[in-house]
């Protein structure tokens, strides 16, 4: 019976020829490490994102007089509410950690070189979307902290002349936060993000899947030698299946995550939660701490620095820009950073430098 | 031009202005609509506020102060901070507004004394009338 039923869906779906060929014959390179797994981990912290987001949306009302309420009854009085929430909150900057690690470690092996360009790009705005998730979603509970750091970064577009306070009041529904800000964070955090991001991770795997995965950057690569315009997969026919080998590392970095997903959600329970989280929102009291969340803190503690706000927003607009485009700039052909000097001391510098602000934002 | 040339670009022209003749509205519609907050007046007791003291308002849906300076008499000026939007506070001690987002320091006028903030608190208008300020 259950034979007849397999040959039914087989004849229909082809399911054991997608298997075969996309993993169990599907290659990977030899000499890849761990780090590749970073992108399935973040995949999978999305699913997760999703499922505990549908769960809090039973509950949730995106109102200003019952949206600080609903999420006190989500945490207080609903069954393993808090469970869902807080798989929800640590989830989200988990998820924003692996995603920036994942740039971090193709940045440091240069796998965004030709012909790999547009995966970075679709990667990098993987990580703004995912941002702008967190953000938008930072405002969802209407409490004092998430009302004034939204408060503080729609305020941003208003340094730019002309439309700078239209695109404010675009961003707010109005002139200042109210149940029109609420309103719009919240269309925007469940029904614009999500479809966007799934068109983003499509385009990211199936450049991934048409250009073939990158060895590490040990030796030129023969596809590095081809002229820009010729198109050749990378198949890595000498490489090892993709199940089980690879997938066992998958798996193993999905169980790293949840463990520190679950261990946050344990011993530090109010790690996301400071005194201001827990303060219903009121837009005539600024609190004296307002940060946004760890993430945005090194372009906060940017805006604090520079004394003129026009410059201190170009200058971050022109950063983002070098950072989305920058398999653009790098035109050197040597994908080994150890074997560049320079792009190293670049490399620590940005990233030092982006820890000293994220630090200093924080104190 | 080809008959298959024109009805291409026909076609591309007709699919280009159907896309476009959704512009308008889609932009109307997501702009903010006008606010509705009418300008009225607010009438205070000049005994509220004390020599050197300071009273928080909201004047049409805009968090003001108004201060009552020793020698200088009485100023209403707008909360907001000209940088980020945070609403700044009175520091009777050192007789200044505080941002408390990114510690932009205004005057007791709303001039800029330091920090990013890019402009000076707008300042509210006002009146006093005997034992009462009229504000707006």
């Amino acid at each position: 019976m259950w034979e007849r039923v397999k040959n039914w869906m087989e004849t229909r779906i082809g399911l054991d020829d997608l298997i075969r060929t996309q993993v169990t014959e599907y290659r990977v390179p030899k000499n890849i490490n761990i780090f590749y797994t970073l992108g399935f981990v973040a995949a999978v912290g999305y699913l997760i994102q999703v499922l505990s987001g549908i769960l809090l949306l039973i509950y949730y009302i995106p109102h200003p007089d019952h949206a600080f309420k609903s999420v006190q009854l989500i945490m207080h009085k609903v069954p393993f509410g808090w469970l869902f929430r807080q798989m929800h909150v640590v989830g989200s900057n988990l998820m924003i950690a692996a995603i920036g690690l994942h740039m971090l470690t193709v940045f440091a092996m240069g796998n965004y070189k030709r012909p790999r360009e547009l995966t970075w790009v679709g990667g990098a705005l993987l990580l703004f979307v995912t941002i702008a998730f967190g953000f938008s979603g930072y405002l969802l509970p209407w409490t004092q902290l998430s009302y004034w750091a939204t408060t503080v970064v729609t305020s941003i577009p208003t340094a730019v002349p002309v439309v700078g306070d239209f695109a404010a009041g675009v961003l707010r529904g109005g002139e200042q936060g109210t149940g029109a800000t609420l309103s719009r964070f919240f269309a925007f955090h469940v029904s614009i993000l999500p479809p966007l991001f799934m068109v983003l991770v499509g385009v990211h795997i199936f450049l991934i899947k048409r250009i073939g995965i990158s060895a590490t950057p040990f030796g030129r690569q023969a596809e590095e030698k081809r002229p820009w315009t010729e198109y050749h997969k990378k198949s890595h026919i000498d490489g090892y299946p993709y199940y089980p080998r690879f997938f066992q590392m998958d798996m193993l970095m999905v169980m790293v995550y949840l463990a520190v997903m679950f261990a946050l959600i344990t011993f530090t329970p109010n790690l996301f939660f400071p005194e201001e989280a827990t303060i219903p929102a009121n837009a005539f009291k600024t609190p004296v701490n307002v940060r946004p969340e760890w993430y945005l803190l090194a372009p906060y503690q940017m805006l604090k620095l520079i004394p003129n706000k026009f410059l201190g927003i170009i200058i971050q607009l022109a950063l983002f820009l070098v950072f989305l485009l920058w398999p653009f700039f790098d035109t050197e052909k040597e994908k080994n950073i150890m074997k560049r000097p320079l792009l190293r001391g670049l490399f620590l510098f940005s990233f030092i430098l982006w820890l000293i602000l994220m630090f200093w934002g924080r104190s | 031009m080809k008959r298959r040339g024109f009805l291409k670009t026909l076609l591309a022209f007709l699919g280009a202005a159907s896309a476009a003749s959704f512009v308008y509205p889609l932009s109307r519609y997501i702009a903010p609509p006008a606010s509705t907050e009418t300008s009225k007046t607010l009438v205070i007791a000049k005994r509220e506020i004390p020599l050197g003291d300071a009273m928080e308002i909201v004047f049409n849906g805009v968090p003001a102060v108004i201060l009552n300076r020793p020698g200088k008499g009485l100023v209403a000026i707008s909360r907001v901070c000209t940088h980020l939007g945070c609403l700044v506070q009175y520091d009777k001690e050192n007789k200044r507004l505080l941002c408390p987002c990114h510690a932009g320091i205004y005057d007791l006028e709303g001039n800029i004394v330091s920090g990013p903030p890019p402009k000076p608190l707008p300042k509210l208008p006002f009146r006093v009338e005997g034992e009462t300020i009229v504000i707006g």
